[in-house]
Formats: structure tokens, C-alpha cells, sequence
């Protein structure tokens, strides 16, 4: 698929007859691409054209070269990336003495702050800098400020469903075998039961979840298999000798 | 282009639990079997065992000096002698006392790392480095040259030629020899064709590898590493004295990681990817990017690309026919990591031809090459596994690699990385440490997505 983009049609015809036809699909993948200068020049306009929005910065830089055309092909003069900004964001860190209120700080106002910058920088990725690092660490924002936030309302959830689901399992094991809930609580089997259905509680919060699971299950074991590959073959193959 | 960040010492001993998975126990069964047919194999008579490597890189090199010093006839056939490879070109410490490489094909030795996460948190990691450790950065052509000199000194015969294909035995006679076709490089223009029988043949042509093909090796999923040499001024290069910097994040690459090595006078900056290798050019745009306060003012000498293979072919070995380095696919998944596990493979791919003909002195067969891979995949598939572990772990998101960066700021999860990479052994860590390990990990992964959540709900 990317073969157009890495040989353009017009390498030097010496190149492409020491190239051997491959048929297989690692054909696209080249063996060293000695290119000359003519070709230098030509490649990076295509990167122009795939990565317009991207890196508006990078662009610029590609275009300088393009109108130079001569061996001054140099890197990053004259693009000046957008930062950035915001005044609470001081010296690669948010300035938490802006974010005090009512005598304390105000850690969710800082979760939201960085969450924005990160978006922010999704779009915008920007260049890294030794002058100006970014020195912000989200471990400093206190682990209740996370719970308080991100647990809680889900936890009030949780907590309903586990009690309803744990309600209806006493309910249908009482109702068919006659045991209290008293007495099942002293029952291993009555004591299986409640910590499965806490544990599917947790884990099985959606139902996307069951296949995300699956999905995850299947991810892990996937290069097991790629390797165990030449096994099989072998297996296969053992009446033979 | 070897990097470090086969990091997460507390997932280190888990490679143990898939031993069962792993290919040994089907070996069990067999192995005596093995042993009576290499010993009831007929004695050659008036001839050593004659043996081809194809490919003179790393794998190729250290085969046939391996198979040359065993006492086995050796061909060596490589189509430039002269090949620059692209490549990082990173080799671990331990590589430069196994293979006895002299010092001054190391171009540079690189003592700091710098990792970026998305968000531009740069964290140094390589500060648990002893005086005396480094990673060493290479020319490929000195590398792979100096390499095969020292088989042809050993006795092999090195051939500039390209090979074509290759005539199996017929199914009637499996013990007849194999017919290798090549256009012999003897300075005349295009060359000129020629034939050559030999009893086995090791293939180490890399990733495009031609002995794959006729031995009906199967496919593998690849990445695409696209990498530029840059000419920085000396200013902004006295940065790259001994640092290699990572970058990691969506815009880089949604798989793999960027980079910037520093090599012989120039640096590389590059990226890889599997999944996208349309947008190669974009992630190349988006390294430059991120990099581009370090490499102002640069001039690029020159663009090259290449496939990385991502697992080993689905047939390394068949008949007197095998696999090694690239060509089998041994990259190491998370840091693309090849030239020492090619090296390593060429040379224990020797060892087992040279031990099974003894010397050279009876046929081999297949059982031989098997022990090969058996060996192999015992002592290095719990590597492969940990560094796919990282990869899914630690690349699949933004957010994850956020958490990835931060703990790569603790030095034990440093010199722990520092270890495994340099000296390719697992060493058994701190419990204590890996669990302290473990909990920070969780922390910072769920931070991270934490945020992810709020950043869905914004709109900028």
C-alpha cells in the first residue's frame, strides 16, 4: 500500500533493475534507498501532502527547502510551533498558588487544567525543549482528589448493583433449597457465589466489557501462537520421518 | 534500533508461566529420535560437509565463522559488500565480549537516554549506568564487513553474488545435495551466472529473504521503519555527544515509538509503525517535530526505510534448510531490537550444524536444524514475550504511554532495563521492589486514564 510512497516512479532506473521482483507482500519493504539529492528533494513534498494538518510547522520547514533547492536544505528555520498557553501554566508546571481556594488547592480545577492541555496537545503536538521542560507530574495531585473525582460517582453504582444482585442470588438459593440467608452465609458455596458475583460486578461494568475481555484474552495469546507456528509444523510433518 | 525499554521489571519472571505454551514441550518426545539419526547419518567420504550461507550481515557473518572454524566447508554469499544497511545500529554491551568486536568499530557509546511522552515530559533515564556500561552505536557496514572478514580468515569462502533461487532435492532422493543459483559480481557488467551444490544451506538474507521463498517459509507481519540522517551543526550536536533520545505518543507513531540517535557524525531521526505504514511520512514529519528545537538548523544526507519483522516465520527450518536473524524474523517486539539476536542466531545455527556432522565430517539433517530452533526458542522466547507484553501494555495509547514514561523515571525500573538490555540476561529482581514497582505502574496508568476520560468530554 505504501510502496508508491517510499519508490517513487522515478528512482533512477539503475536502482530499480538491481531490485529483485519479490512477489511476496514484503515486497514493500524496501532494501536500502540510496537517494540522491534530486530525490531528497522529492520526498519530502509528499510528506507535505500527507501531513498538512498534522504538523502545520513542518511544513513550512518543507517548503523553505522546496524553494531553496539547493543543499541548503535546512531543518526547522523560520517555523515558529504554537505553545501552549495559559497564564496558570508557568515554567513547565501549573503554578498551584493560582489554583488556591478557600485556603486550599484546588485539585480538581488542576485535573481539569491538565486534562485540557492534553487535549490540547493532541492536536497540537509540540516540540520538546531542554530550555523549557515540562516538569508536571500528575502524581502530585493527592490520591483522594482522583477518588473523589473519578470513583465515587461510579462507586454509588457499583455498590447498588452488587447489593441487587447479591438480594436476588440469597433470594432464589433460599427459595430453592430452604436454606436462610443466616445459614448461608456459613456455606462455602453461598460464599463462592457472593464473591463471584462481586468480582463480575467489577469487572463486567458494561457490556462491551464481556468482549473487551475476550478481545484482551485473545490479544495476550496471539504471539504465543505466532511463534509456537513452527511447532505445529512440525507436528504436522512428523509421520514423514 | 535498539533501545531500552524492556523495562517493566515486575512483569519479568511471567515469561515462566507460558513455558508451558512455549515449543520445548513438544520437543520433548522427540529428542531421542534426533539423536539416533544424526548418529546413524553417513560418514562423508573424501569431502568435508559444504554448507552456504546467504546473506553476509550480522547472522551471515558470525555462521559462517562459526561453520568455517568447525571444520565445514563455508560459502558466503552477499550481493554488496559494502551494504549500509538502514539501521539504528545499537548493540548491547554484552555483544561486544561474545563476539570479541574490537573497540574502534564502536562509533559511539551511549550513556543517556531520554524518553518524551506525549504530553513533552522528558525523563533521563541510564543514570544507574556503571563507568563502564554503554550502548554501543555501529555502522552497519563497518559491522557486517568486519564480521565477514573474520570468516573468511577462518577459512569460508566469501562470494559477491546475488542469489536467485535454489533447486531442492528431489522427494525421491532427500539426501541429494542442494543446487544454489546466483549471478556472480565479477566485474562484468551484469554479471555472471552461476551454480553451486551444497549439503545445507543457512539463510540469513534478511527480511526480503529469497531462501525463505523457496522453502515456502510463510509470511510475517512487519513494521516500516523510516529514518532520516541528519547533519546537525556541532553546536546542537555536542547534545548528542552520548544521548539517544525516544518520543512516544499518537502523533509519532501509533505503535512504535520516534528516535533520534546520534551516529558517527550525524544523528537519525526516525519512526515505525505496523498498523499505519500509509502515514509513515506523517509520523516522520510529526519526530521532526518534536525533535525540532535539537536538530535545527539540519541537513538531511540521506532517507532510507525498512521492514522489521514482528514474529518469526510460521517455518524456520525444512529439510537441511534454515533460518536465522531477520530472514526467521527475530526482532524483538517494543524496541526492534535485531542485531545481536541475528548474530546470536547465525551462530547458534553453526553450532548445531558443526556439532551435528561432527566437524564436518558426517551429512546433517533436519533433527540438527531442529535442535537449533529448540535451543533458540528456549532461551530467548521469555525476552520476545516480555518486550510484547510492554508493547501492548505500554503503546496502546496515549495515556499508557504517559505511564510508561513516568515510570521509566524510577531508577530501579532503570537498572533493571539497563541490565536486561545490556547483558541479555533475567536477573531476578527485588520483590519488595517489583511489588512497590507494580502499585506505582497501576497509579500512574490509572491517572492517566483518568484524564483520558475528562479529556473525552471536552471540547476545545
Amino acid at each position: 500500500m505504501s510502496m508508491a510512497l517510499f519508490s517513487p516512479p522515478h528512482l533512477p532506473s539503475t536502482l530499480s533493475s538491481s531490485r529483485p521482483n519479490y512477489s511476496s507482500p514484503l515486497k514493500l519493504s524496501l532494501l536500502p534507498l540510496h537517494l540522491s539529492k534530486r530525490n531528497l528533494v522529492l520526498l519530502p513534498t509528499k510528506a507535505v501532502n500527507v501531513g498538512e494538518e498534522v504538523t502545520n510547522s513542518a511544513v513550512k520547514v518543507e517548503e523553505k527547502k522546496l524553494d531553496e533547492k539547493d543543499e541548503k536544505e535546512e531543518l526547522g528555520v523560520g517555523s515558529e510551533g504554537v505553545k501552549f498557553g495559559d497564564p496558570r501554566w508557568v515554567g513547565g508546571t501549573w503554578d498551584l498558588k493560582q489554583f488556591v481556594k478557600g485556603g486550599s488547592t484546588d485539585w480538581d480545577a488542576v485535573i481539569d487544567a491538565e486534562a485540557r492541555r492534553r487535549k490540547w496537545l493532541i492536536d497540537n503536538p509540540e516540540s520538546s525543549s531542554n530550555d523549557d521542560p515540562v516538569v508536571f507530574d500528575t502524581s502530585i495531585i493527592p490520591w483522594w482528589s482522583w477518588v473523589k473525582r473519578f470513583h465515587l460517582p461510579e462507586a454509588e453504582l457499583l455498590n447498588g448493583r452488587a447489593a441487587m444482585v447479591g438480594f436476588f442470588m440469597a433470594y432464589f438459593v433460599d427459595s430453592l433449597t430452604g436454606v436462610g440467608l443466616v445459614d448461608q452465609m456459613g456455606n462455602f458455596f453461598c460464599k463462592t457465589l457472593l464473591f463471584v458475583a462481586v468480582l463480575g460486578v467489577l469487572l463486567i461494568r458494561k457490556n462491551e466489557d464481556i468482549d473487551t475481555l475476550k478481545k484482551l484474552f485473545e490479544e495476550t495469546t496471539f504471539y504465543d501462537k505466532q511463534w509456537q507456528a513452527t511447532w505445529q509444523d512440525e507436528n504436522a510433518s512428523s509421520p514423514k520421518d | 534500533m535498539a533501545t531500552i525499554d524492556q523495562a517493566f521489571a515486575g512483569l519479568r519472571r511471567l515469561p515462566s508461566s507460558h513455558h508451558r505454551h512455549s515449543p520445548k514441550s513438544h520437543h520433548h518426545l522427540r529428542r531421542p529420535t534426533h539423536i539416533v539419526a544424526a548418529r546413524s547419518s553417513p560418514k562423508l567420504s573424501g569431502r568435508p560437509l559444504r554448507v552456504a550461507v546467504i546473506g553476509g550481515g550480522p547472522a551471515g557473518g558470525a555462521a559462517a565463522e562459526t561453520l568455517a572454524k568447525g571444520g565445514v566447508e563455508t560459502f558466503l554469499i552477499e550481493r554488496k559488500l559494502d551494504n549500509a544497511k538502514p539501521c539504528g545500529g545499537a548493540i548491547p554491551l554484552c555483544m561486544v565480549g561474545e563476539f570479541d568486536l574490537p573497540l574502534d568499530i564502536i562509533d559511539r557509546r551511549v550513556t543517556k537516554m531520554k524518553m518524551i511522552s506525549p504530553s513533552n515530559v522528558a525523563v533521563d533515564i541510564g543514570q544507574t549506568l556503571k563507568p563502564h556500561e554503554y550502548i554501543g552505536m555501529v555502522r552497519r557496514e563497518v559491522l557486517d564487513a568486519y564480521l565477514r572478514e573474520r570468516a573468511s580468515s577462518a577459512g569460508a569462502t566469501v562470494i559477491n553474488g546475488l542469489f536467485l533461487k535454489m533447486d531442492l532435492p528431489p522427494p525421491q532422493d532427500p539426501s541429494a545435495p542442494y543446487t544454489l543459483h546466483y549471478n556472480l559480481y565479477d566485474g562484468s557488467a551484469s554479471g555472471t551466472k552461476q551454480s553451486l551444490s551444497v549439503d545445507a544451506v543457512i539463510g540469513a538474507d534478511g527480511a526480503n529473504s529469497r531462501v525463505a521463498k523457496s522453502i515456502d517459509a510463510g509470511d510475517y507481519e512487519y513494521a516500516i521503519a523510516f529514518q532520516e540522517r541528519i547533519k546537525i551543526p556541532k553546536s546542537k550536536m555536542a547534545y548528542y555527544e552520548n544521548l539517544a533520545e525516544m518520543y512516544v505518543g499518537d502523533d509519532v507513531s501509533p505503535d512504535f515509538y520516534g528516535w533520534v540517535f546520534p551516529k558517527c557524525d550525524h544523528v537519525a531521526v526516525g519512526t515505525g509503525t505496523v498498523t499505519h505504514k500509509g502515514d509513515i511520512k506523517k509520523f516522520q514529519a510529526a519526530t521532526r517535530n518534536r525533535a525540532k528545537e535539537k536538530i535545527e538548523g539540519g541537513r538531511i544526507i540521506r532517507v532510507e526505510a525498512h521492514p522489521i519483522p514482528e514474529h518469526p516465520r510460521p517455518r524456520r527450518v525444512a529439510g537441511r534448510v534454515a533460518l536465522v536473524g531477520d530472514a526467521a524474523g527475530y526482532v524483538t517486539k517494543c524496541s526492534g531490537e535485531g542485531i545481536y539476536f541475528a548474530a546470536k542466531s547465525g551462530r547458534m545455527c553453526a553450532e548445531a550444524v558443526v556439532e551435528g556432522s561432527e566437524g564436518g565430517r558426517r551429512m546433517v539433517e533436519e533433527g540438527d536444524f531442529r535442535g537449533y530452533l529448540e535451543k533458540w526458542d528456549k532461551t530467548y522466547w521469555p525476552t520476545y514475550k516480555v518486550l510484547d507484553v510492554l508493547q501492548k501494555v505500554f503503546y496502546r495509547s496515549n495515556p499508557a504511554r504517559e505511564a510508561f514514561v513516568e515510570m521509566c523515571a524510577d531508577e530501579y525500573v532503570q537498572k533493571m532495563t539497563f541490565d536486561s538490555y545490556l547483558y541479555k540476561t533475567v536477573v531476578p529482581g527485588n520483590p519488595l521492589e517489583d511489588l512497590k514497582l507494580a502499585v506505582n505502574t497501576i497509579g500512574s496508568l490509572v491517572r492517566a486514564n483518568a484524564l483520558k476520560r475528562e479529556m473525552d468530554k471536552i471540547t476545545l
